[in-house]
Order: structure tokens, then sequence, then C-alpha cells
């Protein structure tokens, strides 16, 4: 009983963000689940990676990860361009301008390039999903995988995360490198500093420690994506008009839970010793 | 309410194909009331109904995708209580049955090939090549091989609904279920799926329930068919006891219908 294309009023129904505890639970059963087959995915006896399932991964990975990285390069050199000038305009009345390199590179590889890699995936991918999934909803697909005793989570969700875990610290390392080529145009080109100088402060102020922690944060935010998306598309009825409210909430939720995972993050880091 | 049988009685000592008693769902308002039907190994069930009348529903109900109020399904050996299903039981019986949604309902991202071969990648442990053997064959049986590496997203509705019918035969099911077999097909190209349709039935003889608003598949499988009326069924036996049922919305039904 799927509603007619014709009788779909997607655009004129408010997206509902119903009770936040029945949200969590049916995230935290869909990570365990997507856990279990992403290990599944990754053991050594080859029916359990059904070809269906490794390719659907590269499938992904090409439209999740390589489809981004235009986006992504772009956004980046303006990022590390837009960080330098502000950076110089704040420490020129100390005349600090020229360690303003320095704060680029700290912060562009802890967090602004995977904040920023993840809000460009939420904005491309997250509404994809879960429109994708909504509408397999409604048009009976995930009803017929059931039947067939198919996991929608095996078939479905698991090459999306996976694609999404490989994709996003691929994305912030490419991410991070084009920031840092921007805050050199920006100071060499721009402000008029010389390249080795910025150089010697990029060297001096990133850390292998500062990389590695923007390279979790990100892999954090790849699971949180995954499963944020998935679950408001597979969770919807089968109406053809809650595919654009699922796909409004994905993104909302994909967005909140991508910069509280950031806070929580930062919050532990700073305040445990050894870790800042 | 008579129950609809084959033509020729069923062996006692065989179970039926598909056996449904009482089913009364969905489980908080229900829509449909004491439903029961009875498809022998090999035999073919017609259900007519009006739109909105509950047919999608009874799959769903029958496949256990909605929990209804009461009632019990059995396709071949395996059983399931349709109000309160126990996972194993659903399972037995999902293993049993191909099913054919109104709107083919393939995965859209796979491509034909990969829709057929899914259930055999699932369920059987033999090898890729010889899944893919499979998967092949049952394409070609349906007439659209030359389409397996195609998604569904490229082909016709026709084409679709033909690679919906070849997975829902991949496991070799007791029982083929098919909610609304000409959706969306223009005239000629529902006769070429029903022709297809009767070759594989004949070929492989597994029982077959059809649930469908076009009175024509009573016409063309008149041994047994059920008419449902706002979640009844109010008439059940052949074609020719509808045409001269006592009920006048059924006469009237398969009259006007079947006319044209």
């Amino acid at each position: 009983m799927v509603a007619d294309g014709s009788d779909s009023d997607a655009g004129d129904t408010p997206p509902s963000f119903g009770p936040v505890r029945g949200r969590f639970i049916s995230r935290g059963r869909l990570a365990a689940r997507s856990a279990y087959w992403l290990a599944a995915l990754l053991a050594p006896r080859p029916l359990e990676r059904p070809a269906p399932v490794t390719s659907g991964v590269v499938r992904e990975l090409d439209l999740l990860g390589f489809g981004a990285i235009k986006l992504v390069a772009a956004s980046a050199l303006l990022v590390g361009l837009i960080t330098v000038f502000q950076a110089a305009y704040q420490l020129a009345p100390y005349g600090a301008e020229v360690v303003s390199g320095r704060a680029l590179a700290w912060f562009v590889a802890r967090e602004i390039g995977p904040i920023v890699v993840a809000i460009l995936v939420v904005a491309r991918s997250a509404a994809a999903i879960a429109g994708e999934f909504a509408s397999m909803s409604a048009n009976g697909e995930i009803d017929a995988l059931r039947v067939m005793g198919l996991d929608p989570v095996k078939y479905l969700v698991t090459p999306k995360l996976a694609a999404l875990l490989i994709a996003l610290p691929s994305l912030t390392a490419i991410a991070v490198a084009l920031a840092v080529v921007g805050g050199w145009i920006g100071m060499s080109v721009v402000l008029g500093y010389n390249t080795n100088l910025y150089l010697e402060h990029l060297h001096e102020s990133l850390a292998l420690r500062d990389v590695g922690v923007g390279l979790a944060k990100s892999l954090l935010f790849a699971g949180i994506i995954g499963i944020v998306a998935a679950d408001e598309g597979l969770r919807v009825d089968r109406r053809v008009a809650s595919i654009g409210a699922a796909a409004t909430r994905s993104v909302v939720y994909c967005l909140l839970g991508v910069l509280g995972a950031d806070t929580a993050v930062n919050a532990l880091v700073y305040f445990i010793p050894g870790l800042t | 309410m008579t129950t609809a049988r084959a033509a020729s009685e069923p062996n006692a000592s065989v179970p039926p194909a598909l056996e449904v008693r009482d089913l009364t769902g969905p489980a908080q308002s229900p829509v449909l009331r004491d439903v029961s039907l009875h498809v022998r190994h090999g035999g073919v069930h017609v259900v007519l109904a009006p739109m909105h009348s509950g047919k999608s529903l009874l799959l769903r109900l029958l496949l256990g995708l909605e929990r209804a109020q009461r009632g019990t399904v059995s396709v071949d050996d395996a059983t399931f209580d349709a109000a309160n299903p126990d996972e194993n039981d659903l399972r037995r019986v999902h293993r049993r049955v191909g099913v054919m949604f109104d709107s083919s309902a393939l995965v859209s991202r796979l491509t034909l090939l990969e829709n057929v071969e899914l259930p055999l990648v699932e369920h059987t442990t033999v090898g890729g090549t010889a899944i893919h053997d499979v998967a092949a064959a049952l394409l070609q049986d349906v007439g659209v091989v030359r389409d397996a590496d195609r998604t569904p997203d490229e082909l016709s509705r026709l084409d679709r609904r033909r690679a919906a019918l070849a997975r829902a035969l991949a496991l070799d099911p007791a029982l083929v279920m098919i909610d609304e077999p000409g959706n969306g097909l223009d005239p000629h190209a529902a006769t070429e799926f029903d022709e297809t349709l009767r070759a594989l039935h004949d070929r492989f003889a597994w029982g077959l329930l059809i649930c469908t608003q076009e009175v024509r598949y009573a016409f063309r499988w008149p041994e047994s068919v059920s008419v449902l009326v706002a979640g009844r069924i109010v008439e059940q036996g052949s074609l020719d006891q509808l045409l001269n049922s006592g009920h006048a919305t059924v006469r009237r039904f398969v009259d006007r219908r079947g006319a044209a």
C-alpha cells in the first residue's frame, strides 16, 4: 500500500522530531548490528563477504568518497586562506602576524579539517542516504529483503558505513593538506611572508599526534553520519511523503551528532592530562 | 464460506503449499477479518479484490511483515502464529516462499544478476560461480538475461517484473505470492508477463497465490478464486461458482471486469 507518487505531499509535511530516547535506542541497535557485519566483512571466510556487499562498498566509496573530493579540496583551500587571514587580523595588533601559520596548522589538523569535511559530507550525503533508504522502504525493497531472509543492515547499511569509514579520514587528510596550501597562499602570496618561515612554523607546530586526533575524530564522525542517516531512512513508514522528512531529519541529527561528538572529544582531550 | 480447493483433491499426507486459518489483522485495528485460504502444491489461487480492500495488507500479514490479531499461516511444512510470530518459524516460512511485490521491489542499486544472486548468496553454501550460473539461468527463463548487468532503473516495467519473478524463484520455493502481476503494465506487456508466468508455473509447479483487482486472472486460472471485499472473503470457489454467486457484489464485480 505504497502511496502513489501523485499523492505525495512531501513538501507540505513538516518533519517530526519525535522522542529522543527511542532514537538513541534505535541507533544503538543499528550501530551494534553494523559493527557485527563490518567485523564479518573483514573476516577471512569468503562466504562472510558476499559479492553484493563488497561491490557495494566499492560503489559507495565512489559515490560518498571520490564524489566529494572536488568539493572538499576547494573548501579546504578556502578554509586555509580564511583561517590565516583571521589569525593574522587578530595577531597583527601584537605584532605576531608572522605566527599565523602556527595557529593554522594545529587548528586545521585537530579541528577544522575533520569538522569541515564532516559537515560537507553531511550536506552532500546524509540526506541522500536517508532519502535512498526511505524511498526503498516506500517502494517495498526493504520488505522484499526481509522476506528473503536478508538483513538490510548487512546489505544496505554496512557498505555505506564501510565506505564512510574509509572516505572520511582520507578526505580529512586531503583537506588538511590543502588547507595548509591555502594557508601558504595567504601567508606568502597575499601577506608577503617568506615561504621557508611558513614551513618552519608549520614543522614546529604540527605534531603527528594532532593529525592522529583529527583522523580519529573523522572516524567517529563517519560512524555518526552513517548510523544516523541510515536509521532515519530505515525508520520511516511506507509513504512517499515520508522521504523528504526523513532526509531533513537526517541532516539535522547528523549535524547535531557531529558537533556534539566534537565537543565531547575536545572536552575529553582538554581535561585528561597527557592527551593535549 | 467454502474453503477453496484445487480441482483434484490433495493428498492428505502432503501439506498444502499454503494454508491460512482465520487470519484477522492488523493487531491494533483489524482491516481483514477471518480470512482462510488454501493453495495445494502446484495449484493456483486467485484473490480478487477491488482497490483498497486489503489485498496488499493480506500479503503483508501472510508474510509476517505486519502482526495480526489472530490466525495461523502454513507454507509447505512450516507454520507461524500470525499474532505472535516466532522468528525461527517466520524464517522457515520465508525460506519456502517467493514473493513478487506490486512495485517489483528490486534493489535499485544492484544489477539484475546481483538481485537474483542475493537470496542464493545468503541461503546456500555453493560457490560464487554456481550462484552466478543459477541466477543467469533464472534470468534466461524469464527472458531478461541480456540485461543481467543492468540496474532496474534502466529497464522497462515488464523487464523489472520479469526480474522480480526470477528473484522470487531463486530458492526453489514451495509457494510463490504475487501482488498485482500486471501492475503498471500495458495490456500487451501484461499478456507477455502472464505467458511467462504460466510457462514457468507449468514447468516448476509451485503453489501460486495471486492477489489482484484484475478479473482476467480469474479467467486465466479459474480453478480456485476468492473475492475479498471490505476486508472479508465474501465468496470462494471456482470461477463458475463465482459467476453464479448469490452475492450481488461478487456477481457485479466479476461480470463487469470479466467482460472487459
